[in-house]
């Protein structure tokens, strides 16, 4: 990890009870950017909240240590209420974060009128809060295992019923007002990225504890904006917290000319500029659609089903280029793909005519026509199971198991699934082969439904497709009871790891579909593991993505893009791939 | 629907059906619809038998292909984004095992002038398909078989290149066919129920009534869903059943009616006198002379489910994905259509109107026919 461009100034220009006038300098109340969420929120604790949208707005109201840098690509974290990044020390195993002085909370009555100053006991309450049974948060997996000493206090408060915050975690050490020291079991290089994730911003004790049963909705933080209305389900109002520090805008991008013009319009800027964000839930595709063209919405994030309409072949379509709308595509840092069961008795097995089997049907499938056709020219190829913009990303890497309808042919017929009278070939002992791929009961999935049928045709294999709801799928997944199916993945933090470790023996019934075990593979997979990113460690990636395509694991199919469509009069505006909540780095005109 | 073959110069005193034939026969909307009914059923028939549309799933038009009037779609073709910039050949390496590295070096095509031996053991080629990959990139393989396309078609083609028209064929066997076939269904049940029902009377009548309450106080769609979950199965006997299951109440209410009806009638006291049983007395006797209204009952009921269908394929609870249907292809035309290829939804939507609208017509001149005094 490099240290990174993002210089906060510090400036505590603050006078006494927070409202001075020259901290709103920067913010213009009368500058109101509108935006657009297609599912409703939730709420704004940051341990109950889980949804990408209330995590949005999570990830503007609360600080957490670290975030990432704006324009950087692949993304890089960068310090947010932290004052630096942290140094590694014992390998990776022990991080120390210095806490920004003359951070405030936005004034609560929790706080009894007076100001409140941001602390390490701040952060090191909010982590534990991840492991308060009572809490049951999600993002508890991010912890397990790692932090030495909370998990015991969990398993106590298990026993007892009741987290006792004020005991101490040998891992979560307050060395004094602004210094955290967080101690790990095992080595691990994420950690900064978890840091970073809008779960984990700093939320104060007095507030939550003011508002036990209501702390979704009594958003309390020292982040750039402040929740000053929410209509549930329709409407929040965000409006920059008298209480923020400023920063300068001066991020460093690369040469394109999105970029290149970004930091044009923005270099030198006292932030954040935008005084009101008005965020409006709009449930259907079609409305926000409208809404942008009738510029009732600044920034749109198109979806697919407008897309051949908005972006004909790559570019804003003519009325909306009249208007000097932009369009901002980046890739999503996922990929989409298509696995076999590796315990499947038919499809499944590590012995030659199985993988044989796996390799040939891999090969029938057209990912050029996938895009092309289903993703509406909207993705790019997947090669490498780590995508652009992450950390360990390969570019010049080039799949295996291409698109070869000949070559399958031929390697099922030299391992014997011969073909019938009726066209279709069985297993090498004669008994029938059918392949059941599961699907879900939409006209989307049908798509793929037909792709893959036309893709078994062409090498005389059967399909059946087996539909279930979508929880029935991933229910089945988890017990490895599919026989084939397409998935994807999207980054929870933008390190390889978090896609490697998708074949990973020990992940099996939690994110390894495809229920892979292979002791070559978790050998070289433990190995990468044990690594800061680096060239070596990317020579361990690409073994690792060359094995899962010679067994025939699975088919990477592609990218998908992020098409944002945004007006002129909003300035600085790049899509970020992981951080939510850009408002904070934009003007408005 | 109508088997008349007796010639009406020998008969004396011309029977129903004969009479039915001849009112029908005068009424040239009626005859016009039972020339097109004819002509899509036995279009049905021809393309069950695999004379018509066989090939209906082959890609013989460009992806989109428009209809050949409306002339190739340059701009379609420059729509593909090139998925990666990267040149061929621009591998990564790695020298990790692959159970079938020999196998497959073994079915390569060896490339001209290549030295032998790319096995594993090797360790030089790491990537047991990049040969092959530079051989089939080298004679443009996939480039070729897409030039073989056609860029139109007369009536146009589907995102894959499938022939609107041998679509429709194909998918009028399925529509029909389940039209058909459930309309079959939902009238011998509304007949054999209505049947009892109104001669038996007291608690037969009862019972079935009840049966008939409960099934007309759930909402349709709602009704068609629980028993589409019920079957746990797609496929087209499911689609038949579940509206075969679900459309026989009305026509229960009027079989039972005419059976209320007919079963105080002198003939059928004429029956009983003479010994013949409860089931020969109603289906022997009544139910020829009430075979006219089940005769049009049935026709309403397969325009009905013809429509039923393409709604449950709509929905998404339709034909599997290796069987095509008009409802199949009316849900594919929505995502089409914001794409500006309206082809697909004109053609199955003509094909579909016209059938139905034969169909209602044929309908109502059958009724005109059967039952002169309705008129």
């Amino acid at each position: 990890m490099i240290r990174h461009t993002l210089v906060l100034l510090g400036l505590s220009l603050l006078g006494l009870g927070g409202l001075a006038p020259e901290v709103r300098a920067a913010a213009d109340l009368k500058k109101v950017l509108r935006v657009e969420f297609p599912v409703a929120e939730t709420g704004f604790d940051p341990v109950l909240v889980h949804d990408l949208y209330s995590s949005t707005v999570v990830e503007a109201i609360f600080d957490p240590l670290l975030t990432y840098d704006y324009l950087a690509s692949p993304a890089k974290l960068a310090p947010r209420a932290a004052e630096a990044l942290p140094e590694l020390e014992n390998q990776g195993k022990s991080y120390t974060f210095k806490v920004r002085k003359g951070i405030h909370f936005y004034p609560d009555p929790a706080f009894k009128g007076q100001r409140r100053e941001l602390t390490a006991e701040d952060f090191a309450y909010s982590i534990k809060r991840h492991k308060d049974p009572k809490n049951r948060s999600v993002w508890k997996f991010l912890l397990d295992g790692k932090i030495v000493g909370l998990d015991e206090a969990e398993a106590a408060a298990v026993k007892s019923g009741k987290f006792d915050y004020d005991s101490p975690i040998a891992g979560l050490k307050v060395l004094d007002r602004y210094t955290l020291r967080v101690e790990l079991k095992v080595t691990d290089y994420n950690l900064g990225y978890i840091l970073a994730m809008p779960s984990l911003g700093a939320v104060a004790r007095e507030v939550i504890e003011a508002y036990p049963n209501d702390t979704n909705s009594h958003p309390v933080g020292t982040g750039p904006y402040y929740l000053k209305r929410w209509i549930r389900s329709a409407k929040i109002f965000l409006e920059a917290n008298p209480e923020y520090r400023s920063f300068n805008w001066d991020f460093k991008g690369s040469e394109d000319t999105w970029d290149k013009r970004v930091i044009a319009e923005m270099k030198g800027k006292k932030m954040p500029r935008i005084g009101q964000v008005e965020i409006n839930i709009i449930e259907e595709e079609q409305s926000a659609w409208l809404a942008f063209q009738n510029a009732e919405l600044d920034i749109l994030y198109l979806r697919s089903q407008f897309s051949p309409v908005a972006i004909p072949e790559g570019k804003v379509n003519e009325q909306l280029a009249a208007k000097g709308v932009l369009l901002n595509r980046i890739t999503d840092p996922e990929i989409t793909y298509h696995y076999f069961n590796m315990r499947d008795p038919v499809v499944g097995g590590y012995s030659k005519e199985k993988v044989a089997l796996r390799r040939a049907i891999l090969m029938a499938y057209d990912n050029a026509e996938e895009i092309r056709i289903i993703r509406k020219n909207q993705a790019v190829e997947a090669h490498f199971p780590v995508p652009p913009g992450v950390v360990g990303h390969q570019p010049r890497y080039r799949a295996g198991n291409a698109y070869n309808v000949e070559l399958a042919n031929a390697l099922l017929d030299r391992f014997g699934y011969r073909k019938g009278d009726d066209g279709f070939r069985t297993l090498p002992d004669g008994r029938p082969l059918v392949i059941r791929y599961a699907s879900q009961p939409d006209s989307t999935t049908r798509l793929f439904d037909e792709l893959w049928k036309k893709s078994f045709d062409a090498i005389g294999i059967r399909m059946e497709v087996q539909k279930e709801k979508f929880a029935e799928l991933l229910k089945l997944e988890k017990q490895c009871r599919l026989m084939m199916r397409g998935a994807a993945w999207i980054a929870d933090y933008p390190d390889g790891d978090d896609f490697v470790m998708l074949l990973y023996g020990k992940n099996v019934g939690q994110s390894n579909n495809p229920c892979f075990e292979l002791p070559e593979f978790d050998e070289i997979y433990e190995r990468s593991a044990k690594m800061p990113p680096s060239p070596e460690r990317d020579r361990l990636y690409v073994d690792l993505g060359r094995l899962a395509e010679n067994y025939g694991v699975w088919k990477l199919n592609n990218t998908r893009y992020r098409n944002m469509l945004v007006y002129p009069r909003v300035k600085g505006y790049k899509k970020h791939p992981i951080l939510l909540a850009d408002w904070m780095y934009l003007d408005l005109e | 629907m109508t088997t008349m073959t007796a010639s009406p110069h020998f008969v004396a005193s011309p029977g129903l059906w004969t009479l039915a034939w001849r009112r029908m026969r005068r009424d040239h909307v009626g005859m016009v619809s039972l020339l097109i009914v004819a002509a899509f059923i036995l279009m049905m028939i021809a393309s069950g038998s695999g004379f018509l549309a066989r090939d209906w799933s082959k890609e013989v038009g460009a992806n989109y292909a428009p209809p050949t009037f409306v002339g190739a779609d340059a701009s379609g073709q420059s729509v593909i984004i090139p998925a990666t910039e990267a040149g061929e050949g621009d591998v990564v390496e790695s020298n990790v095992s692959d159970p079938i590295a020999s196998e497959l070096a073994e079915l390569r095509p060896k490339p001209k002038g290549a030295v032998a031996g790319a096995g594993p053991s090797e360790g030089a080629v790491v990537d047991p398909l990049a040969d092959i990959m530079a051989e089939i990139k080298g004679k443009g393989g996939t480039e070729a078989v897409k030039e073989q396309r056609a860029a139109t078609l007369p009536f146009g083609a589907d995102k894959w290149g499938r022939d609107v028209l041998q679509k429709v064929i194909k998918g009028s066997e399925t529509s029909i066919f389940v039209g058909l076939a459930a309309a079959l269904v939902a009238t011998l049940l509304g007949t054999v129920f209505g049947a009892f029902s109104g001669y038996y009377g007291k608690w037969v009548d009862d019972f079935f009534n009840w049966f008939y309450s409960v099934f007309t106080s759930i909402p349709y769609l709602l009704l068609i869903l629980a028993i589409a979950a019920v079957l746990q199965q797609k496929g087209l006997t499911t689609i038949i059943l579940i509206l075969g299951l679900t459309g026989w109440t009305g026509i229960y209410r009027l079989i039972r009616a005419e059976y209320l009806k007919h079963k105080s009638r002198e003939y059928v006291q004429a029956a009983d006198a003479i010994g013949a049983s409860g089931n020969r007395r109603m289906f022997v006797h009544i139910l020829p002379n009430v075979s006219h209204v089940i005769l049009v009952q049935m026709s309403l009921h397969v325009v009905q489910f013809i429509k039923a269908e393409v709604i449950l394929s709509f929905l998404g609870f339709g034909v599997p994905v290796d069987v095509v249907s008009w409802g199949s292809m009316l849900n594919e035309a929505q995502n089409e259509l914001i794409l500006g290829k309206w082809w697909q939804l004109v053609v199955a939507g003509t094909a579909m109107a016209v059938l139905v609208t034969a169909f209602s017509m044929l309908t109502d001149s059958l009724r005109d026919a059967l039952d002169p005094k309705l008129k």
